[in-house]
């Protein structure tokens, strides 16, 4: 089973940048690495030069790329629910029903949720072909909470399938067909199977981790301590921090040099107060991530 | 966020635990037990964070006329009172 790893860290810290970095060195060390890049914005496809997209394209000799677009999964999850309400008859409850599911199309809840289950489906299909599953963001809100308490869901979806089971005794005892397969309860079985199996590979095996990147500064500092702290709570492991664009040690100008004073604070704190197995530092560099600057960041990891 | 989690660990148990015993007819139960689905699957609706609410979405083919019903006898608060409260009348 392939090693799952998460990139956590608020928008901007470079998630992307550093996963691609840590997968690129994960498979120049012989390790075979898929790379799921979740930002349609900063693609992995500008670094290497590639048309990636959905479906799983070999990069370097033991890296493989895939991009998911968390806005296109939500919009065919509820385009294919929208076909499936064609079997209701009635106008009315058919209005009600798209009312509900303009909402939620345009939820960013919905496009959260629509990213955790297609990580679940990569997770799933994909965990005994690669040593190492990287994804360049982690699952945040709603989709963690479900991540780290996975009997939530378990017991949600048990539920449900007790009270549908009973529902329909009841039903086939007030009238008299009897033995109809229940869709209901077959999307619910799928879905728990699919969980279970997920959770098996990730919590039981061992093989989720969270990296979180950050730049040394006081509130994100603050930040990273609290999630670092849950996701431990809830037996999830936090093995490493990227520090990300760190100043240059010569600094000629008296701005830089204070800053880079106060960085150096910082870092000591990071290492003091949030304790992990390794703690990369990444400089700033020059340049924005480019082909050539993530090599250089690949050196890091 | 402890707080919210024990919130929904509280919603779960009260969901399961709603079934009474005191049911007398089979529709009552049925009904409640459609009720209590309901709730799980779009609480939202009622104002009760759910972290599941996507999952839900998937059944609403399955579920249309049911939810819609459910959904009107909610927002009517009153008529829920009224119809548990009678329950209570004549459930021994
Ligand atoms: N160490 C670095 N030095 C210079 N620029 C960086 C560095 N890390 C990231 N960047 C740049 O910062 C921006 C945000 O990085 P990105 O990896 O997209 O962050 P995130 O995925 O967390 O939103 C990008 O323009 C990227 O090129
Ligand atoms: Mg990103």
């Amino acid at each position: 089973m392939g090693k799952i790893i998460f990139f956590g860290g608020k928008g901007g810290v470079g998630k992307t940048s550093c996963s691609t970095a840590f997968a690129l060195s994960k498979a120049r060390s012989g390790l075979k690495t898929l790379l799921v890049s979740t930002d349609p914005a900063h693609s992995i496809s500008d670094l290497f030069h590639c048309q990636i997209e959905h479906k799983i394209t070999q990069l370097e000799a033991n890296l493989f790329g895939v991009e998911v677009n968390p806005e296109r999964e939500s919009n065919a999850y509820i385009t294919k629910i929208r076909k499936n309400l064609h079997s209701i008859m009635s106008p009315i409850i058919m209005e009600e029903l798209n009312k509900q599911l303009d909402a939620a199309s345009v939820s960013p809840g919905t496009h959260e949720s629509a990213l955790f289950d297609k990580m679940i489906e990569i997770i799933i299909d994909t965990s005994k072909d690669f040593d190492y599953i990287v994804f360049d963001t982690a699952p945040t809100g709603h989709t963690l909470r479900l991540l780290s308490l996975p009997e939530m869901l378990g017991a949600w979806m048990d539920s449900l399938i007790a009270k549908r089971k009973k529902t329909l005794t009841f039903k086939s005892m007030l009238s008299k067909d009897k033995g109809i397969k229940d869709p209901i309860i077959e999307i619910l079985s799928k879905r728990r199977n699919n969980l279970t199996l997920a959770r098996k590979i990730m919590i039981d095996g061992e093989n989720l981790q969270f990296i979180f990147v950050l730049n040394a500064e006081k509130m994100p500092i603050e930040e990273t301590k609290k999630a670092v702290k849950m996701l431990r709570s809830y037996g999830i492991k936090v093995t490493s921090l990227v520090v990300n664009k760190i100043l240059p040690n010569e600094n000629s100008d008296d701005f830089w040099k204070d800053k880079k004073v106060k960085e150096t604070r910082y870092l000591k704190i990071i290492e003091e107060e949030i304790p992990v197995d390794n703690l990369y530092q990444i400089p700033l560099f020059k340049f924005d991530m480019d082909e050539y600057t993530i090599n250089e960041m690949a050196e890091y990891f | 966020m402890k707080e919210i989690l024990e919130n929904i660990r509280l919603f779960f148990v009260g969901a399961l635990d709603m079934q009474g015993k005191a049911h007398g007819h089979i529709e009552n139960e049925a009904s409640d037990t459609m009720d209590q689905f309901m709730l799980l699957c779009f609480g939202d609706l009622l104002g009760i964070d759910l972290p599941t609410t996507y999952y839900a979405l998937e059944l609403l083919p399955y579920l249309g006329e049911d939810l819609v019903k459910w959904n009107m006898r909610m927002s009517d608060k009153k008529s829920i009172w009224e119809e548990k409260a009678g329950k209570l009348d004549i459930d021994p």
